[in-house]
C-alpha cells in the first residue's frame, strides 16, 4: 500500500491547492496512508465512537464556527478529547483561520495544520481526486498501447513479434500511439484501467533496424495521446501450422485480468510479413460493435441454425408424405 | 485419397460450434479435405465453408481426404461425428 508524508504532500502540492502550513513543522513526518477524506464535525463535537481518524481530516466553515460558538473551557475539553486520537493531518479550508486552543493543542500532539484557500466543496473534490489517483492500484505492463478509432488496444506478445511495427503502421495509418514497450496502467475505478507512458520514456519507441525514434517529432501532436482507458489485449503468437487452435468463429468472448478488471483477448497468430494493421482496426470496430451489443457472429450462426431447423422440419414434412 | 460418406447425426445438425469443431479437428492434419453435400463442395479447413453446407440431422456429407495423413484424418473425423460433437 503506498503512503504519503505531510510533509511531501505539502512541499509537492502547495501551489496546486494553494496550501499554507500554519503550525511550526510537527507532524510533518505523519502519514496519510487512505484515499479517504473526512469532515469530523460529530468528533469534535465530543462523538468518538466512530471516528475514522487515520484519515486526512478536512474542517470547513461548520466546524469553525461550531468551535468558535464554544466557551474557552469547553473548546480546549473537546479538543483534547479530539487529539487523544492519532490523527495524521488537519487541513482548515477557505483560508479560515483556526482557534489558537486548536494550534496548540495540534503542535502539542504533533499534527500539521495546513490551510488552503479552496472552499470546502471545491478542495474535497479535487483532494479526493488527487488521493484516488494517489493510491490507486497500479502496474506496468510490457506491450504497446494504441488508441484504433477510440479503441485502446494493449499489444503483448514476446520480444520482436511486432509489436512496435504494428504501432507504426497504426501511426502511419492515422491512429495514435499512447505508449510502447513499457506501459503505465492505473486502475481507476472498479472496472476501469487507463494505460499511460512513463515520464522519460514519452512517445519514444524502439524500431528494430533504425533505432530509438520520437513518434510525437516524427509524425506530429496528432500522432500521440497521453492516456488511453484499455479495452482490449491483442495478444500476437507466432503462426504455428501444426496447432491451429486459433479462434475461428469469435461467439465466446475469451478474457483476461488486469488489477482486476476483466478484459476480452484477441490472441492473432502473425507470420513474418503479415499485415496486422487492418485486423487491428476490424478488432476495434468489432469491438465497438459489441459494445453497442451487437456480435456479428453470434447473429450469423443464429441465421445458420434457423435454417438447419427449416430444413429439417421440411424433410420431416416430405418423408410422411404419402400421397 | 479416400472418400467416405458421413451422416450428420447431431439433433441440432452442423451449426456453428460443431462446425468450428470439425474445421479445428481437420486443421490439424496436412491433407486436403473437401466436403461435398449435394452440387456444393467446400473445402473442410474453412469454417464459413463448412457452415455454407447447412447440414441438418440425417444429412449425408461425401469426405474426400487426400494427403500423407489422409487414414488418420479420417478417422478423427468420423470419430468428431460419432461424438455428436459433445451435444444431445
Amino acid at each position: 500500500m503506498p503512503e504519503i508524508t505531510v510533509e511531501k504532500l505539502y512541499q509537492e502540492h502547495k501551489e496546486e491547492f494553494e496550501l499554507y502550513l500554519l503550525t511550526d513543522g510537527s507532524g510533518l513526518k505523519k502519514k496519510i496512508e487512505t484515499p479517504a477524506v473526512h469532515r469530523p464535525g460529530l468528533a469534535l463535537a465530543g462523538f468518538t465512537q466512530r471516528f475514522p481518524h487515520r484519515r486526512a481530516l478536512i474542517l470547513g466553515e461548520t466546524e469553525m464556527a461550531f468551535l468558535a460558538s464554544l466557551s474557552t473551557e469547553e473548546r480546549i475539553r473537546l479538543l483534547r478529547n479530539f487529539f487523544s486520537f492519532d490523527v495524521p493531518l488537519l487541513i482548515v479550508t477557505k483560508g479560515l483561520n483556526p482557534p489558537k486552543e486548536l494550534l496548540r493543542l495540534a503542535t502539542e500532539n504533533n499534527t500539521a495544520i495546513i490551510q488552503t484557500r479552496f472552499n470546502t466543496a471545491d478542495f474535497m473534490i479535487q483532494f479526493s481526486g488527487f488521493l484516488d489517483e494517489f493510491f490507486a492500484p497500479r502496474i506496468t505492463l510490457h506491450g504497446t498501447l494504441v488508441d484504433v478509432y477510440g479503441v485502446g488496444l494493449l499489444y503483448t506478445g514476446k520480444a520482436g513479434i511486432g509489436k512496435s511495427e504494428c504501432s507504426l503502421d497504426l501511426v502511419e495509418r492515422g491512429h495514435r500511439l499512447v505508449a510502447d514497450d513499457m506501459i503505465n496502467v492505473v486502475k481507476k475505478s472498479q472496472n476501469l484501467i487507463v494505460g499511460s507512458a512513463s515520464e522519460l520514456l514519452g512517445h519514444h519507441m524502439e524500431v528494430r533496424g533504425i533505432g530509438v525514434v520520437d513518434i510525437e517529432r516524427l509524425f506530429g501532436i496528432r500522432a500521440i495521446r497521453m492516456q488511453k482507458r484499455v479495452e482490449v489485449e491483442v495478444r500476437l503468437v507466432l503462426w504455428d501450422e501444426t496447432k491451429d487452435k486459433y479462434e475461428r468463429l469469435g461467439m465466446e468472448e475469451k478474457y483476461t485480468t488486469v488489477l482486476g478488471v476483466e478484459m476480452p483477448v484477441v490472441t492473432i497468430p502473425v507470420s513474418p510479413g503479415k499485415n496486422i494493421t487492418v485486423i487491428s482496426e476490424v478488432i476495434a470496430m468489432n469491438h465497438m460493435q459489441k459494445t453497442y451489443g451487437e456480435n456479428a457472429a453470434v447473429e450469423f450462426s443464429r441465421r445458420l441454425s434457423e435454417k438447419i431447423q427449416r430444413q429439417l422440419a421440411s424433410k420431416r414434412y416430405l418423408q410422411s408424405d404419402y400421397e | 485419397m479416400i472418400e467416405k460418406k458421413i451422416k450428420v447425426i447431431n439433433e441440432l445438425g452442423l451449426h456453428a460450434r460443431p462446425s468450428a469443431q470439425l474445421v479445428q479437428t481437420i486443421s490439424a492434419f496436412e491433407s486436403e479435405v473437401m466436403i461435398t453435400r449435394d452440387e456444393l463442395t467446400v473445402n473442410a479447413k474453412s469454417i464459413m465453408g463448412v457452415m455454407m453446407l447447412a447440414a441438418e440431422r440425417g444429412a449425408e456429407l461425401l469426405f474426400r481426404v487426400d494427403g500423407p495423413d489422409e487414414k488418420e484424418a479420417i478417422d478423427a473425423i468420423e470419430k468428431v461425428f460419432a461424438s455428436k460433437f459433445g451435444e444431445d
